[in-house]
């Protein structure tokens, strides 16, 4: 069994209600130290709200919430002594520079690996002269995660961390994940880059209008979905009505395209019986698990 | 056969489209439009009904006149003083400089905020972005401006008349008509130097301070031209001296409209056409991007909260310095003109007892104590904007606490206001020394420690306000300061009873110098003032931080 301490983050029934709105409710969640955690949903499902309570910067309506075993409610400091954050919005200091900001972001923090942060500082190209007001929305966000990152924190927060950022700057941030994940670090990892959670995370915990619908790894999270089955057959297509867990099929000629939810035996049978030229099975992709559990019609309301 | 294509429907803009800035403009002036006018009217209101309640007869009317007609100190503060044995005379140099000095003021932090504060936030990109360009969306906004100051002169106009209706003040219609437009010219003016120096700045805080230089000196070459024999001509050399020699109610002067006229439609013309030249987010006077960084101060929260407000700091002391230092220089030949029976009234219910420079003085400490409680409304605004901005977010989730954010801020604004309030008793003494007033330092200094205490309060006020409605945080202020001010400027002269006094803040203050500072008084204003400070940090503590 594990201890307290061994997980980064531990939430029990964390509620969060803005009037009659629950933002969050009664989430169950426990991160263990070195695990690198995607957190998704739609916008408005919860995720700001998850890791300003995490920070005490929400009060919760109730629940608690621990970082590495701290109260993050009653002992905020203590609790973010072992934290470092990317905020959802870049806010900083526009008269302050880049490097005065990275700077006064050590201090506040209280440590500081100075060779790295100017490995990220090169990393990111980042010119670190030019006062934050000069600066791209992209290069305010190199500002905090380099902050971030310099810190080497046992736990990072990461709130859409690479939002503006470029492709190549994108691939900068997924060598930096790999190599705090290397070190022992934990990351939780809100986004909205479904292939960049697919790329990094362990884990994959995702909400729905403020309530955790699924936590799990890829792996097992693939078994709760249809695999994409793409098949080519020698003669005629066969009838295939009696075919169970079949859905999406689109048959072109002697092409098949359709989802499969459970043993695939029965539909393989069925297709030997014309021949099979060719056959692709597919397991869905995060962006497919995605869309499946919330369908496209209630992501759309959800984001409304 | 021929086919019919259907081509895409592309819809003309609309007049409501190629509006939307002006009107938006339009409709976020309402408020402060609607509010300032008024204050323009019911300041025309009281000064005239405190006329006719004060000075009831002849003698003391023309002994009022023969006083402050002949002061070129009191001229010099504000404005010539002409005709003040008439209701006219009196509402017309009671009301005017206030009004020109607030008008401006609102004028140049109105236009600012909704050009250079809305481009700031990045909300232009998207009107910009629409079916306009930047020279067209500024030209809007200017008529956004020009319909919020006809509804400043509308209602300043609608009460003026009804007020003179009154048969004993007797301000005819054409009379209202005429004084409305001349006590909104300020506002007019500014509106457009504030849109101008918007196309200039950087930022928000550039464009209105280079405005605020604009007014500074102005307001300096008219006081200069008021005082100073023969040197009268500088007054038509000052946008703020145009506005005073348009006379109203005392021999009008309609040709002083001409320049007002000319340098309004010249800033408007120019603002239009810079914002041709520059990009959205640009301006025309480039800023440095990259500097050396300065990381001394830089140590941590109280070092940041120190380089936020620095700017500040200065500006602030060095406006109460200034000011101190003038009404030192003016406060003998002031204070020899408090003689008459009816301005020892007028200086007695304010608090400042006897004649004499330190009764003038006395009455010019309650005017800085308002404008060091100025300062302490803007600097808790600034802190407010770090966690409205989400920038106090930064700190609040590294190794600072809720606590020392809040105190680290608020003492760093209650040094600020000492510091002003020193600057004040020490600038006065050595303005009042070099025309041999008598004025002791430590007697100054002490006038200057006894603003500081109703400060603190209105520091208090703010920081309870921010611990549970930190949105309204400068409302709160801004109305115990605006209530305050308004009370004992009007309530002086009004002669109402002590009661509508009483809830002034500044009445609570000894008028030192003219009497010896109540530290008593001093103690409990700055004890309610902690007291309320501590019941906000105990609510911050026990709410969400809130970003707008």
């Amino acid at each position: 069994m594990a201890h307290q301490a061994d997980f980064a983050i531990r939430t029990q029934g964390l509620t969060k209600r803005y009037r009659d709105v629950g933002a969050l409710v009664d989430l169950d969640l426990e991160v263990t130290a070195g695990e690198v955690i995607g957190y998704l949903g739609p916008n408005g499902a919860g995720k700001t709200t998850t890791i300003r309570l995490l920070l005490g910067l929400a009060r919760p309506s109730g629940g608690r919430a621990e970082l590495f075993g701290v109260d993050c409610v009653r002992r905020p400091v203590e609790a973010h002594q072992r934290v470092a954050v990317v905020p959802g919005e870049a806010n900083l200091w526009p008269e302050l520079t880049g490097a005065e900001t990275l700077h006064l972001l050590g201090r506040v923090h209280g440590r500081v690996d100075e060779a790295y942060r100017d490995e990220l500082i090169g990393r990111f190209e980042l010119d670190p002269s030019k006062k934050v007001r000069a600066y791209s929305r992209g290069n305010r966000q190199k500002v905090l995660l380099i902050g971030a990152l310099m810190t080497r924190a046992d736990l990072l927060l990461l709130d859409e961390p690479t939002s503006g950022l470029d492709p190549l700057m994108e691939q900068s941030f997924r060598v930096s994940i790999g190599e705090a994940r290397e070190r022992g670090q934990t990351v939780f990892l809100s986004s909205h880059v479904l292939s960049e959670v697919e790329a990094l995370c362990d884990r994959v915990a995702i909400l729905r209008q403020g309530r955790l619908v699924e936590v799990g790894s890829l792996g097992q999270m693939r078994h709760l979905s249809a695999v994409t089955v793409e098949a080519t057959v020698a003669g005629a297509m066969p009838d295939l009505d009696g075919v169970e867990g079949l859905g999406g099929v689109a048959i072109q000629g002697k092409a098949l395209r359709c989802q499969v939810h459970g043993p695939i035996e029965p539909l393989l049978a069925v297709l030997m019986k014309s021949g099979v030229e060719s056959l692709l099975i597919r397991e869905p992709s995060l962006e497919e698990l995605f869309l499946a559990l919330y369908g496209q019609n209630s992501y759309h309301a959800e984001e409304h | 056969m021929a086919v019919a294509v259907a081509s895409p429907t592309v819809t003309r803009p609309t007049a409501k489209a190629r509006t939307v800035i002006a009107r938006r403009t339009a409709r976020r002036s309402l408020r402060s439009a609607v509010l300032w006018g008024y204050v323009f009217g019911v300041t025309v209101a009281s000064s005239a009904y405190s006329y006719t309640t004060i000075y009831k007869t002849a003698s003391e009317r023309q002994r009022l006149d023969a006083v402050f007609g002949a002061n070129r100190a009191v001229a010099a503060l504000f404005g010539p003083a002409v005709h003040l044995d008439t209701v006219p005379g009196f509402t017309a140099y009671k009301s005017s400089m206030a009004v020109m000095i607030i008008g401006a003021v609102w004028g140049l932090m109105h236009s600012t905020r909704l050009l250079r504060g809305e481009e700031d936030a990045g909300r232009w990109d998207l009107l910009v972005s629409g079916e306009t360009t930047l020279r067209q969306a500024v030209l809007q906004a200017l008529s956004g401006f020009a319909a919020a100051a006809a509804l400043v002169w509308a209602i300043t106009f609608v009460i003026t008349a009804a007020v003179g209706q009154a048969s004993s003040v007797r301000i005819g219609v054409s009379a209202s008509l005429y004084l409305a437009t001349a006590l909104v010219s300020s506002a007019v003016i500014f509106l457009a130097v504030g849109a101008l120096t918007s196309q200039l700045a950087a930022n928000r805080r550039r464009a209105s301070s280079y405005a605020g230089v604009v007014l500074g000196i102005s307001y300096g070459l008219r006081m200069v031209g008021d005082a100073v024999p023969g040197l009268h001509w500088l007054v038509w050399t000052s946008p703020l001296g145009w506005v005073e020699e348009l006379r109203p109610l005392t021999g009008s002067r309609p040709m002083a409209f001409l320049p007002i006229a000319a340098f309004t439609l010249a800033a408007a013309l120019a603002a239009i056409h810079f914002a041709g030249r520059r990009d959205v987010g640009g301006s025309i006077l480039a800023e440095r991007s990259s500097r050396e960084a300065r990381l001394r101060t830089l140590t941590g929260p109280f070092g940041l909260t120190f380089r936020l407000m620095l700017s500040s700091i200065i500006s602030w002391v060095v406006a109460v310095a200034i000011g101190g230092a003038l009404v030192g220089i003016t406060a003998q030949a002031a204070g020899s003109t408090v003689v008459g029976s009816s301005v020892e009234q007028v200086f007695t219910r304010l608090g400042a007892a006897g004649a004499g420079a330190k009764a003038f003085l006395g009455v010019i400490f309650v005017i800085l104590a308002m404008t060091v409680g100025y300062q302490a409304a803007t600097q808790l605004s600034l802190m407010r904007s770090e966690e409205a901005g989400g920038r106090a977010d930064h700190l609040l989730v590294g190794n600072v606490s809720r606590s020392r954010w809040f105190t680290g801020w608020l003492l760093a604004i209650a040094l600020s206001l000492l510091a002003s309030s020193l600057a004040a008793g020490l600038f006065t003494w050595a303005g009042a020394s070099f025309q041999g007033s008598g004025l002791g330092i430590w007697s100054s200094l002490a006038a200057g420690m006894n603003i500081f205490p109703p400060a603190l309060f209105i520091l208090g006020t703010g920081a309870l306000a921010l611990g549970f409605l930190p949105r309204f945080a400068g409302a709160v202020m801004y109305t115990v300061l605006g209530w305050s001010a308004l009370v004992e400027l009007v309530g002086g002269f009004v002669g109402e009873s002590h009661w509508a006094l009483d809830t002034s803040l500044f009445h609570q203050m000894s008028a030192a110098p003219a009497v010896a500072p109540n530290w008593q008084t001093g103690a409990v204003l700055a004890g309610l003032g902690i007291l309320m400070a501590i019941v906000g940090h105990q609510a911050l503590l026990r709410r969400d931080l809130q970003q707008e």
